[in-house]
């Protein structure tokens, strides 16, 4: 039966294609295009579509695997570039975000690690859609701030507008998402917070990203040492998603549900 | 202005020092910090002093070099720095050193001056500053509840059978008794098609009152005290279920910390970046 992540290539391939037409039709025209707006909403519906599908296939929300956190990152990238367009006009950042939201579908394609549809009694709560998906739209902001942030290391141009917008949108889901984790944990296993490996990390993150916005605050202005600054807050990150997976310190971890 | 700046850098490289050195030190001589002594009523009575003390500061501010020290930026991004480092090596070790002085001594370090800093910034010539008093606040209320509450939570584990019980153990291994009996009326184990589990539920009894136990799905019998369904055991035909009491009376003074910071963060993406 071709179902789930079976036809998951066809999606992404499409996906991908809208992707760079919507990229290659905001890059070309100096004003908004309108044409490059329509196919960046396109895209994020067709990943939205296959979400849709696989919702409805496994009887669960997509929202387990560290596969299918990926695939909403893909949708989230999509989604923040067309917002992003929509709103600021950036010519590039559509191509950041197909680019980015290709790199994760490629390697869904390449590594879908499928999963059965039973959802464990841990993961059965009124908090998990939430927590995750906020967390994923705020992963998705923060990719776009950290792009930008390389992008201006080494071309020295002003993104300054941008990457402000998108780190205190990041931020805001950032907390959020973090915030309903505490709540879930609480009702979960009775500690809003207990210094597990994930949260230790998701605290650090949360650490390094407020150092950005204060340092704003303050007057600091996007020089060499504050791209390194969001680029290591984003490493961070990184390590609070998936790296905790790898590190002994995880080994105990209440939050490795994918193996 | 540029003597004073450097000045207030070389306070921060010297704090680090001798809070490092200082922790260390304590740690090597007494291991980590035994939170019982601090339990109720003694961390009221040192928060109701530290406050005091950080009011008078806050007052003297004009004069007082520590309290002009607190409020810098120097201060802020030092706390800021301090803590993500901390949390970094926490998230490396296998046990979290939440009881490490070290640890313990920059988390009253950041509090304090995030007190200092409420004092000062909650309101400015056009009124109350709602984004900057919601999220400052909500952390306030968060960290006080997380660092002088710690003392006061309890954690135990009872074992329920059908026999009404009392007695409950904490994590260290002392026997308490509860204020109430709990017996176990049955325990349900469902199962999806593959054969994983879907559900696991204790019907229990606290002194006569039917409640149910689930997963995600606490009972709370009294104020800040909440029963979870940990684990079971299965002795034979019968079975054992392993609840888990928290007595946390700080609970919601935690809770109402992170509803605020929820909607600090709120308000930060509804105005976005002040230009």
């Amino acid at each position: 039966m071709i179902t789930g992540w079976n036809i998951f290539p066809y999606f992404a391939l499409v996906a991908a294609l809208v992707g760079v037409g919507a990229a290659v039709f905001s890059a070309k025209s100096k004003s908004h295009s309108v044409v490059a707006q329509l196919l960046a909403y396109l895209s994020t519906a067709v990943v939205g579509l296959f979400i849709v599908l696989l919702w409805v296939e496994l009887e669960r929300p997509p929202l387990r695997t560290m596969g299918e956190t990926r695939l909403w990152y893909s949708f989230f990238l999509f989604a923040a570039g067309a917002f992003t367009y929509a709103r600021w006009h950036y010519r590039w950042i559509l191509s950041f975000s197909t680019l980015l939201a290709t790199v994760f579908m490629v390697i869904n394609v390449v590594k879908p690690e499928i999963h059965d549809s039973s959802l464990m009694p841990a993961l059965q709560s009124v908090w998990f859609i939430p927590h995750v998906s906020i967390y994923m739209f705020s992963y998705a902001l923060l990719g776009c701030a950290t792009l930008l942030s390389i992008y201006s290391l080494f071309c020295r141009q002003s993104v300054e507008e941008a990457v402000d917008k998108l780190l205190y949108g990041g931020i805001a889901f950032l907390t959020v998402g973090m915030l309903t984790g505490a709540l879930w944990a609480k009702e979960a296993w009775g500690e809003y917070w207990s210094w597990d490996a994930k949260e230790s990390w998701a605290a650090a993150t949360w650490l390094l990203y407020l150092l950005v916005i204060h340092l704003r605050r303050f007057g600091k202005g996007y020089g060499r040492g504050m791209c390194l600054l969001i680029v290591i807050a984003f490493l961070a990150l990184q390590m609070c998603w998936y790296g905790v997976n790898y590190l002994p310190s995880a080994a105990e971890s209440v939050h490795t549900y994918n193996r | 202005m540029k003597i004073y700046i450097s000045g207030y850098t070389l306070t921060t490289l010297l704090l680090v020092l001798f809070t490092v050195v200082a922790a260390l030190l304590l740690e090597s001589v007494a291991g980590s910090v035994a939170l019982d002594i601090f339990a109720f009523p003694m961390n009221l009575i040192l928060m109701l002093l530290w406050l005091t003390l950080l009011v008078e500061l806050y007052r003297d501010r004009a004069k007082s070099v520590v309290a002009r020290y607190l409020l810098s930026t120097q201060a802020t991004i030092f706390s800021l720095v301090a803590l993500a480092v901390g949390t970094i090596v926490m998230g490396l070790q296998t046990e979290p050193a939440t009881t490490s002085y070290l640890f313990l001594a920059l988390i009253f370090f950041a509090l304090s001056q995030l007190t200092m800093v409420i004092f000062r910034g909650w309101r400015d010539k056009s009124g109350v500053r709602w984004l900057f008093t919601a999220s400052h606040l909500g952390l306030w209320l968060a960290l006080v509840a997380g660092f002088w509450g710690a003392p006061d939570c309890k954690v135990m584990r009872v074992a329920v059978s059908e026999e009404p019980t009392n007695r409950a153990i904490y994590i260290n291994g002392m026997v308490t008794s509860l204020d109430y009996n709990i017996a176990l009326e049955s325990f349900k184990i469902d199962y999806f098609d593959n054969g994983t589990p879907s559900l696991y539920q204790a019907d229990v009894n606290i002194d006569g009152k039917s409640v149910v136990l689930a997963v995600n799905h606490p009972y709370s019998p009294a104020f800040g005290e909440d029963i979870y369904l940990t684990s079971f055991e299965q002795e034979g035909q019968s079975v054992v279920a392993i609840l888990q009491i928290v007595r946390q009376p700080w609970k919601w003074v935690m809770f109402s910390g992170i509803l605020l910071l929820i909607v600090g963060a709120v308000l930060m993406f509804l105005r976005g970046p002040r230009r």
